[in-house]
Formats: structure tokens, C-alpha cells, sequence
């Protein structure tokens, strides 16, 4: 054998690369054409977590994540009414957002629990206006706006009580005709200056939510049929119309089952815990109207009408007991069994079938607009059971236990960053299938779950 | 925690780089005898050897891994330090027993860090993993009759590891929690070994090398996480085991001439020992829970072969060799790790020995291969295909008595 040929048997591994060579990734947009693209929705879509709104939230938004996966299918750059980059947050009842801090209860115990990030919100953003006519927003997520909402000229009124501040400084009018009395519609505001070529529309939660957070007590539902602005039904046909008619592509997500959140699951209706001594002097209270406590988890206490001559029973399982009641009061002051749990604290089961119900329905109606229209269509209900269940993301479990099962915020209503991406991926999901783009997924642990001090 | 080994030239975490010259022809050697790596390969092939010799011997480990998550089509890949994977034999033939051979090898028969590159996806499974496991063992031989003999060693197994991985808990700036569990591992074992020369141009041997279940007895694990939740992440003690398989194999070499050499293993695997991998804290919380992962594993082919030419210049011998192998993966449909991204894997090898003078000889020998994975993990939902590039160029020396 001849020594050349020696040689390049010797040298045949070499034939190999030393690194694993990428792969190129197949990205495009399908039937889809995202160049104008807009996101309209409630709270989810405008980034409200914790309780408030920041430019934190904003840029972890459901509407500014799923836009900035979007934009490697040429979706524009992200607009919208950005809050300062204090970062404080700002609600409705001029508070701040929320931070995991330590609070010292009633006890004199400190604890790990939600506490405001500072004495006061922002408020100043609720005093000025962060409409520029030189740029377009891109995100209509509007906190607390309600199918019903889109035409109404009233929601950003400041003269009505009842108007939405968070709309209030965006809208055009605010800008445009300071004191004028000329107010416009989300609608309205969304279409100036020209439709999009694709929209996201997630509406309907506030339709239902404020409902279920009031204890079932205020804030009715949105009736289901009625005029544009009045009734669920024909909103939502008007808003699909006006879209269609222009070609607007679409994906509309449904309504998730609310009463699955933490703020409806965190207090359990057995959260009652006694022991020997106080389970005897409940029992010498309610003994005599047929209710006895046992040493160890009891059901709460809670005021009913229907409750026999004394309107109080103890809580079903299954009710809820709300997030917003005074804990304080629970562990010093005997709320929750000397003194009842009031509506407000507590969503009954036939208050919570009512509420389910009404979902259904407009969930119904959401499909069938969909399908008349050929929109795409997110269960978002099918993302939260499988959040229910729990269930573990590249290493990392994620369920709807507050704070530790990462998805929701301290809110115990508005996903965080975390759970805003995971359900943006739900939208892509959704994207891809119905246009036949393919548009990758989000790494949801790009995005932060929650912050331990 | 999910702890598993990894390194380039192995199904699971099984390494054979042992012995340059066996390593130049696919990594087989339980028939052929050529110096003092038999100890390993086949302790009866000890009696067959023509010298005592001494072989010490290095192989550089440059292996890289490339990871392409399925649903973001993000690319990851390993930052691994080079590994050094080290063997030393003596084999000593009897000066009073013709018929009997003894002798030692050290080796690192497990052992290779695997480092992602930060912030991969992955790093709640994984973020590093380093291990390293020598194999001391004192063996010894003896030929029943000139063409069949037999051997044994015992083999003493300390070693050491060391996981880390991020924790899914967030400090105030965002970044992630982490936690770093290391020990050290002893585990005992033992090498069987026949070899059956019937005269003329073929040998076979075969060999059992018993399982070695690896046990962490004293383990520390420590964590990095915010004070929020420190006393749910308390450092502590940890025990942990992990189960090194059974290898059988049987191997046939024949020697068709002076210049040619043939030679070809079959490897038996008991990797299905390695069901779970356990991890026993100290001290449990509500976060800190003992945990078993599972890895089911089951038992493997693999075949390994080379071939060797003599080339003879004046005195002097020099000797090209080629070789080669594919070996099952042990790891079944969702059970991949990022630890051990493992899979069907085929190589080449190459080598080559120069003889200086009667006493010294040098040996090269080289080892490319490239595996390809996909798979999504049940425990874990990480989802993508791994891809592994690895080259070995190993070097060593000889001296015979």
C-alpha cells in the first residue's frame, strides 16, 4: 500500500465540521398580511398587572408580546400610550402597582405578601394626554374595556363618572379638542387614519369580570342581546362587520372560564382553622342554629338571605371566597365566622353558574362570528384549564396557584409576563393554522414570572 | 434534580477510549492483544501479551453540542471545557509462571463536563454537569492451556460530580435562582475476561464487566436563591446513586497475514439499571421535595471494528489503522436530556503507532462523530433535536521489557 493512500484514510475523520451547523428556520407570514397590525383587547392586551398599569406591564403585555413575534413577519413597531418609566403603576383607584414585600399582620406577623410599590400611583398620567397624531398605536389594549365599550362616546368622556381614564388618555379627542365635548369612540379611534390589515381581538373578560370580582353583588354583566354598546351580541357583530368589510384579517380569542383565577381560589371555602378552644366558643354561638365547628379546617361563615331566619350558613365547597377579603379582619376579627363573610367576599354557586352561563354564551356568539368571518380563533379557556391542571414548560411548572404557580399576577387576575407569552403562543398557534404562516413561537422564559424580594 | 453523565465517545455515558491503539481501529479490542489496554477490554488477553509493557496515553475531548428548540427555533449550544480522558496500564508477565500475567491500569472510563452556554432554555434542566470517574484495577491472568486463558480484576471506582442547574424562582433584577449539587462517588466492580487463541489466524475473547452503582453517600447541595426564599431552599447534605452498566462483550480478531489485522467487538449494555435517578435531601421543605426522575433506559447492541496494516520500512514498523462503530442509544422516545443528549450514534476512528526502538513506541489514534437527536421530554417538555459533533485526537506512549 502506498503511503498517500495511508494518509487520507488517516485523514478521513476531518471530513466532519467541528461545530453542528443551525439550521435556517422557515419564517413567513402565510395568507396573513400583519404590515398594519393592531391588538385590541382589555387589560391582558395593554399589559395591566399587579393591580396597575406600568410601562413594565405594557412592554410584557399579551398585545406587545405577541407584536414583537409578529414583527419578524413585518408587523410595525410597537405603539402605544406608554406610562413614564417611573415604572410606580397607576389603577383606576389611584393606587400603584403591586410587589411581593413583607407585611405585618394583625398579629404582629410579617409575611411574604402583596404590598403597593409605592403610597400612590402615577396619577399624573391620568391628567395628561399620550395621544401623538405624528404615530398610530398599535395596541388598543384598553384596561377594563368591555365588548359593549367599542362605540360607546361616553367611555372616554371626563365628564361622565363612568368614563375610563385609561382610554381617556389615549383617545384622539383628548388631544385633538381639549374641553371641546367632542368625544369619540375606541372604535373610532381605532379606525382613524385607516384600517388594519390584521387585528387581535380579546374581549369579553370585562363583559363578565367585574361582575364576578363585586361578589356577584355590583357591576352587572353585559346583557347578551342588544344594540351596538348596549347588548354583547350585536358589539361584537358590528365590530366584525366593520372589519370584515374592510378585508381586516382577525384572530378573536374567547372568554377562559374566570372563576378558575386565583383571585376566586386562593382563600379556600374550608379556610377556617380552629382549634379546641375556638372551635367551643363558635359552637356555644352556633350551636343553636344547627351550625357546629370541628377542631382543624371549617368552612367560613357567610351571609346568605335565603339562609334560614338568620341569613348565615357556612360556605359551600366549591363557592368561592374571594381575594379581596380583609384578611386582618379574618385572623383578629372573627370575620368569616362570628361575622359573616358579606355577598361581596363570596361568589355562591348559583352565582358562579350564572356567570358561567353568560360566558358560554358569549362564547358561542364569539365562534360564530368567527366562523362566519373566517377569523382565526384562540380558546383561551383551553391555555387556563391546561394552567389549572398545571403544567411544566421547558423545565419550569406553571399552574394557577397565586404567586407560586408563576403565571398569574399579584393581582390574582391579570397573567404576568410569564403567563402574557405563554398565551401569546396560543395566538401564534392559532396565526399559523388558520393563515398557513409559520411564525415560531415565543421562549416564555425569556419572560420573568415572579420577583422575590 | 435530574442529574446524568455525559461525555463525547459514549452510548449513555459509557466511554471506551482505552488504548490508542485500539481506539485507532473502532474502539474493539477483546481478541486482540497489543499492549496493556486488554487489561481493560479483556484481562484474559493479559497472558497472550509478547511483552511487559507500560502504556500511558491522553485523549482531548472536543465535543459540542447544538440544541434547536422545536417550537421558537432558537439555537443553543454547549460551552464545554476540553475533556481529558486519561489511561495508564502496566503489564507485568510472570518472570516464574510462564502461564501468568498480572497488572494495573487507571483510567477514566466515565467523565466529561457539559456546559450550555447562558440563559439557554434548557437551564432549568441543566446547566452544567461535570463528573469524573476513575477506574483503578488491579487484574490478573492465567492461561489454562496455550490457547485458552482466563483473567479477572477487580476494579475500585471513587469519583466525583458535579450538577448545576437554574432554579425557576426570580430575584428582584429578574435573574434566576440556582443551585449546585457535588459530591463524591465511590462504587466497586469487577472485569471478567476468556480469551481463546485455537491456533492460526483467530483469536476471540470475551469479557463481562459488572454494572458499579456509584453512590453519593455525603453530597452538598447549595442554592442561590432570594432571601424571600431561603428557608425554603436550605443547603444541606444530599445521597444520590447512579448505576454504571454491565458491559459483555464478545470479540474475534483474525490475522490473515503479517501485515493485516481484523478485528471486531459486539458490546452488550445492561444499561437498564439506570430506571431513575434519585436524589435524597437532607433536609426536605415544601420547595425542596427528594425527587426521582425517570430515565428508562434500556439495554444495547454495539458494534465496534477497525482494521490495522503494518507497513515495514527497513526495521522499523509503523502501523495505519481504521476503525469504526454504531451503538443503539440506550435513551428510549421521551426520555432525552439535555445531559446526556444522546442517540443512535456511528463513528470513525483512526490511528496510527511508530516503533522508535525496541523499548519505545508512540501511538495517535483519532475519533470523530456526529449524533443527531429528537425527542421531547416527558419529564421535562423540553422539545427540540440536539446535535452532537465530537472529536477525540488522542496520543500515547509505550515501553516494553
Amino acid at each position: 500500500m502506498k503511503l498517500q493512500y495511508v494518509y487520507i484514510l488517516l485523514l478521513l475523520p476531518y471530513l466532519w465540521a467541528c461545530k453542528p451547523k443551525a439550521p435556517i428556520q422557515e419564517v413567513n407570514a402565510g395568507t396573513a398580511d400583519f404590515s398594519k397590525f393592531i391588538s385590541i383587547g382589555d387589560g391582558h392586551t395593554a399589559g395591566y398587572m399587579d393591580d396597575g398599569l406600568c410601562i413594565e406591564g405594557q412592554k410584557n403585555s399579551l398585545g406587545y408580546i405577541l407584536q414583537q413575534q409578529l414583527m419578524m413577519v413585518g408587523a410595525p413597531a410597537i405603539e402605544m400610550p406608554w406610562m413614564s418609566d417611573q415604572n410606580i403603576g397607576l389603577n383606576t383607584n389611584g393606587l400603584s402597582r403591586l410587589i411581593l414585600g413583607y407585611k405585618t399582620d394583625c398579629q404582629g406577623n410579617s409575611s411574604l405578601s402583596p404590598v403597593r410599590y409605592s403610597i400612590q400611583g402615577e396619577t399624573s398620567a391620568f391628567s395628561a394626554s399620550a395621544y401623538n397624531p405624528l404615530k398610530k398605536y398599535t395596541n388598543f389594549g384598553i384596561p377594563g374595556l368591555r365588548m359593549i365599550d367599542m362605540v360607546s362616546s361616553i367611555f372616554g368622556n371626563l365628564n361622565f363618572p363612568q368614563h375610563n381614564p385609561f382610554f381617556a388618555r389615549m383617545s384622539m379627542d383628548q388631544y385633538n379638542f381639549p374641553g371641546s365635548g367632542n368625544f369619540s369612540s375606541v372604535q373610532e379611534n381605532i379606525f382613524n387614519g385607516g384600517f388594519p390589515s390584521f387585528c387581535t381581538i380579546y374581549l369579553g373578560i370585562e363583559d363578565v369580570l367585574p361582575y364576578a370580582k363585586s361578589g356577584a353583588n355590583t357591576n352587572p354583566m353585559s346583557p347578551i342581546t342588544g344594540f351596538p354598546g348596549v347588548g354583547f351580541d350585536e358589539s361584537l357583530g358590528q365590530l366584525c362587520e366593520q372589519l370584515a368589510s374592510q378585508n381586516v384579517k382577525a384572530v378573536i380569542a374567547t372568554i377562559p372560564n374566570i372563576s378558575q383565577w386565583p383571585f376566586f381560589n386562593t382563600i379556600p371555602y374550608n379556610g377556617l382553622t380552629l382549634d379546641a378552644e375556638k372551635a367551643a366558643s363558635l359552637n356555644q354561638i352556633f350551636n343553636p342554629i344547627g351550625i357546629s365547628f370541628v377542631v382543624g379546617a371549617n368552612p367560613f361563615i357567610v351571609s346568605d338571605p335565603n339562609a334560614g331566619m338568620f341569613g348565615v350558613r357556612q360556605a359551600l365547597p366549591g363557592e368561592k371566597i374571594l381575594l379581596s377579603v380583609p384578611l386582618d379582619s379574618v385572623k383578629c376579627n372573627q370575620m368569616g365566622s362570628v361575622f359573616p363573610f358579606r355577598n361581596e367576599f363570596v361568589l355562591t354557586l348559583e352565582e358562579l353558574n350564572e356567570i358561567q352561563m353568560r360566558i358560554d354564551v358569549f362564547n358561542e356568539l364569539i365562534r360564530q362570528k368567527a366562523t362566519t368571518y373566517g377569523f382565526a380563533i384562540v380558546e383561551t379557556d383551553d391555555f387556563y384549564q391546561k394552567l389549572n391542571t398545571g403544567f411544566t414548560y421547558n423545565g419550569v411548572a406553571h399552574s394557577t396557584r397565586f404567586v407560586s404557580g408563576g403565571a398569574f399576577s399579584l393581582d390574582g387576575i391579570h397573567l404576568n409576563p410569564r403567563g402574557n407569552a405563554l398565551l401569546a403562543n396560543e395566538f401564534i398557534r392559532s396565526i399559523n393554522k388558520k393563515f398557513n404562516a409559520k411564525i415560531p413561537l415565543i421562549n416564555a422564559l425569556n419572560y420573568n414570572a415572579i420577583l422575590f424580594p | 434534580m435530574s442529574m446524568k453523565l455525559t461525555v463525547a465517545n459514549a452510548q449513555g455515558f459509557q466511554v471506551n477510549f482505552q488504548g490508542q491503539k485500539q481506539q485507532g481501529m473502532g474502539c474493539a479490542g477483546a481478541a486482540f492483544v497489543q499492549d496493556g489496554s486488554t487489561i481493560f477490554y479483556n484481562p484474559a488477553g493479559m497472558s497472550f501479551a509478547k511483552k511487559s509493557e507500560a502504556n500511558l496515553s491522553i485523549t482531548p475531548i472536543f465535543g459540542n453540542v447544538m440544541f434547536v428548540d422545536s417550537s421558537t427555533g432558537d439555537v443553543y449550544r454547549t460551552e464545554n471545557p476540553v475533556g481529558t480522558p486519561f489511561n495508564a496500564y502496566v503489564l507485568q508477565k510472570s518472570k516464574n509462571h510462564h502461564r501468568l500475567a498480572y497488572g494495573l491500569s487507571i483510567t477514566t472510563p466515565f467523565g466529561s463536563t457539559v456546559q450550555y452556554e447562558p440563559g439557554w432554555i434548557g437551564r432549568f434542566a441543566i446547566t452544567r454537569l461535570s463528573m469524573k470517574v476513575f477506574h483503578i484495577q488491579p487484574t490478573a491472568a492465567f492461561k489454562i492451556t496455550d490457547n485458552i486463558s482466563i483473567g479477572a480484576g477487580f476494579v475500585f471506582s471513587p469519583g466525583n460530580v458535579s450538577l448545576q442547574k437554574d432554579l425557576p424562582v426570580q430575584f428582584n433584577d429578574g435573574s434566576y435562582g440556582h443551585a449546585e449539587i457535588s459530591g463524591a462517588a465511590m462504587g466497586y466492580g469487577y472485569n471478567l475476561g476468556v480469551f481463546y487463541n485455537p491456533g492460526g489466524v483467530l483469536n476471540v475473547g470475551l469479557s463481562y464487566r459488572s454494572g458499579i452503582n456509584m453512590s453519593v453517600s455525603d453530597g452538598q447541595v447549595q442554592f442561590s436563591v432570594p432571601n424571600a426564599l431561603a428557608g425554603n431552599f436550605p443547603d444541606g447534605t444530599l445521597s444520590a446513586s447512579l448505576a454504571l452498566p454491565s458491559v459483555t462483550t464478545l470479540g474475534l480478531h483474525i490475522k490473515p497475514n503479517a501485515s493485516w489485522n481484523v478485528l471486531a467487538d459486539i458490546n452488550y449494555v445492561g444499561w437498564n439499571t439506570y430506571d431513575t435517578l434519585a436524589f435524597d435531601y437532607a433536609t426536605n421543605t415544601s420547595s425542596l421535595v427528594d425527587t426521582k426522575s425517570p430515565r428508562m433506559y434500556h439495554n444495547i447492541f454495539a458494534f465496534r471494528g477497525g482494521i490495522q496494516y503494518a507497513v515495514f520500512a527497513k526495521d522499523k514498523v509503523l502501523n495505519v489503522r481504521l476503525g469504526g462503530g454504531f451503538g443503539f442509544s440506550p435513551v428510549q422516545s421521551g426520555y432525552l436530556t439535555p445531559e446526556t443528549p444522546d442517540g443512535n450514534r456511528a463513528y470513525v476512528t483512526s490511528g496510527v503507532s511508530y516503533e522508535f526502538n525496541k523499548r519505545f513506541s508512540l501511538d495517535a489514534s483519532i475519533y470523530a462523530t456526529k449524533i443527531t437527536r429528537a425527542d421531547k421530554n416527558l419529564e421535562t417538555q423540553l422539545n427540540g433535536t440536539f446535535t452532537t459533533i465530537a472529536w477525540a485526537p488522542g496520543i500515547g506512549i509505550n515501553y516494553n521489557w
